[in-house]
């Protein structure tokens, strides 16, 4: 086991407004989410002394414009000012989860004591994917080509592949869409709070890359969320409830850039960023109480499942029926509506929920006795990190 | 009506570069080549620098035989992508050829319903002109 487990935790939580397109700068959004999590964990904005995010404007084709399509490091330092600042880190090879690792690694080094991290996700308005390139170059070559212009395509041909190779339904699907949109009911920040969706609403719904139809989709939003972390020791001073960091993984596996499609990509990456988990918490799938798990495209969660270690390859879609992730199932899944519910705001939300889930401060979706709370934070093909945060350090 | 409409599709012209030269020339030939390491034999796709098997840098362009399988496949309904508009629904497929284990080409399903795709499938490459200086290796089923 890991010896530093336990040793950080994520105190407060924030959120912005989430909306459907830009009708204010990116950075209005990450000030509030910022501002609120640090207000949530009652401490002021000049305790505030460790930055850390993943920017990524994942909307292809557009100007990446710090503060109005991108929220920086830079962007955010030149916001706040901060007097106690002594930290600060932007990630690539991760997403938004390498970045939370990175604070836990600045808290253990005792290089910062409060460490802030945000995720603020732009959607322009008009077309999310600009692609009116007469030319393709470097790793598009090979695919552009061929009508492969966005993220949807290449998590659909590995999800073809899956469910041809498994002999598996896409129909079954529906049970994911429909429960994490009534667990969305239970959480008032997100897009699809207070809008209702059946398991009939989504199979008649218009297919759009197959075997994804609209609601396999997150949907694109503008909005950003925050959280703080700090040591365990600092966090029980604060007014929230801790959520312990029990373990962390990242994906281990690359693959050829420009390779497409690859199915055992999502795997090796899952499962070498779980093994890291389980053996630094000591945990195992048998032990979590509850879980998240990135659902962008609503087969991250199959590929999650199982390469996590939840089931086994070709038993997702068998394992999430019959009530097993409602929030009083066996395993309570993407309890705060999961991308889908919330809209695309990448991982650092399914981080937040796995703590407030261990902290016990998940409001009418908090699933009964709670210790370990699981987080798969993307799709675990390229920027794969998973988390286990607890009630009780051990 | 399945079959795709590719007539009013503007295709983005591939940009070769110093790895993938090769490759296109030989498209432009009409002949399929891949990178293959010299040291370990192993065929990959894309190129790349080192071979993904070895290590190697020891890469060269050998020709393959366009016979394989449809290893994943996708059917395009939305309409995001402009210049793809006019063909949807279509279906997008990554091939795994005989001669190239773990070397996935992507395509589209040419002179088929969309609805043929499926994993497993055989397919056959065919060649489609785009310019006098670029042809891109296709698929379609295989014609016994």
């Amino acid at each position: 086991m890991w010896e530093n487990r336990c040793k950080v935790a994520v105190s407060g939580v924030g959120f912005s407004k989430v909306s459907r397109s830009a009708d204010m700068p990116l950075a209005a959004h990450a000030l509030e989410a910022v501002k609120g999590a640090v207000a949530d964990s009652g401490l002021d904005m000049s305790d505030i002394d460790g930055l850390a995010t993943y920017p990524e404007l994942p909307a292809t084709g557009h100007a990446e414009v710090d503060g109005i399509s991108i929220v920086s490091v830079n962007c955010m330092m030149a916001m706040l000012k901060l007097p106690s600042l002594t930290w600060h880190i932007q990630v690539g090879t991760t997403n938004i989860g390498g970045a939370v690792q990175q604070a836990v690694n600045a808290l253990l080094a005792g290089v910062c004591k409060y460490a802030v991290v945000w995720r603020a996700m732009h959607n322009p308005r008009g077309t999310y994917q600009n692609l009116p390139g007469t030319y393709a170059q470097g790793d598009t070559q090979f695919t552009a080509p061929y009508g492969f212009g966005g993220p949807g395509q290449g998590m659909a041909v590995a999800y073809t592949r899956w469910l041809e190779r498994h002999n598996q339904n896409r129909e079954k699907m529906a049970t994911l869409a429909a429960t994490q949109r009534r667990h969305t009911q239970h959480n008032p920040h997100a897009y699809f709070y207070g809008v209702p969706l059946t398991r009939e609403d989504y199979l008649t719904s218009r297919m759009v890359a197959y075997p994804f139809c609209l609601f396999d989709c997150d949907i694109p939003v503008q909005g950003a969320v925050a959280i703080v972390l700090t040591t365990a020791d600092r966090a029980r001073d604060l007014k929230p409830t801790p959520a312990y960091l029990a373990g962390y993984g990242q994906r281990l596996h690359f693959e050829v850039a420009g390779r497409i499609g690859s199915l055992s990509s999502y795997m090796e990456g899952g499962r070498s960023s779980a093994k890291l988990t389980w053996e630094r918490s000591g945990f195992s799938p048998k032990d979590v109480d509850v879980a998240q798990i990135y659902d962008g495209f609503s087969a991250s969660v199959i590929y999650g499942l199982e390469s996590y270690g939840f089931c086994e390859e070709g038993e997702a879609l068998d394992f999430i029926q019959d009530g097993r992730i409602e929030l009083d199932g066996e395993l309570p899944l993407n309890t705060f509506g999961g991308s889908l519910g919330t809209g695309r705001i990448h991982g650092l939300w399914h981080i937040i929920e796995g703590a407030l889930q261990a902290s016990g401060r998940a409001g009418s979706r908090q699933v009964k006795d709670v210790n370990v709370s699981f987080v798969g934070a993307s799709a675990p093909i390229v920027t794969g990190t998973t988390f286990i945060f607890v009630s009780e350090p051990y | 009506m399945t079959m795709s409409d590719w007539s009013k599709v503007t295709r983005p012209i591939p940009i070769p570069n110093e790895w993938t030269k090769p490759f296109w020339d030989a498209a432009r030939r009409g002949a399929l080549e891949l990178q293959r390491c010299q040291k370990c034999g192993n065929f990959q796709h894309p190129p790349y620098a080192t071979c993904v098997n070895c290590v190697s840098t020891d890469l060269k362009f050998e020709p393959v035989h366009g016979a394989g399988a449809i290893y994943a496949y996708t059917i395009m309904y939305h309409t995001g992508d402009k210049r793809f508009a006019g063909a949807v629904p279509y279906a997008s497929v990554i091939v795994e050829l005989d001669d190239a284990p773990g070397a996935l080409m992507a395509g589209n399903l040419l002179d088929a319903p969309y609805t043929e795709a499926k994993v497993g499938r055989r397919v056959e490459v065919v060649f489609e002109k785009l310019n006098d200086d670029v042809t891109l290796p296709q698929f379609r089923l295989t014609r016994e």
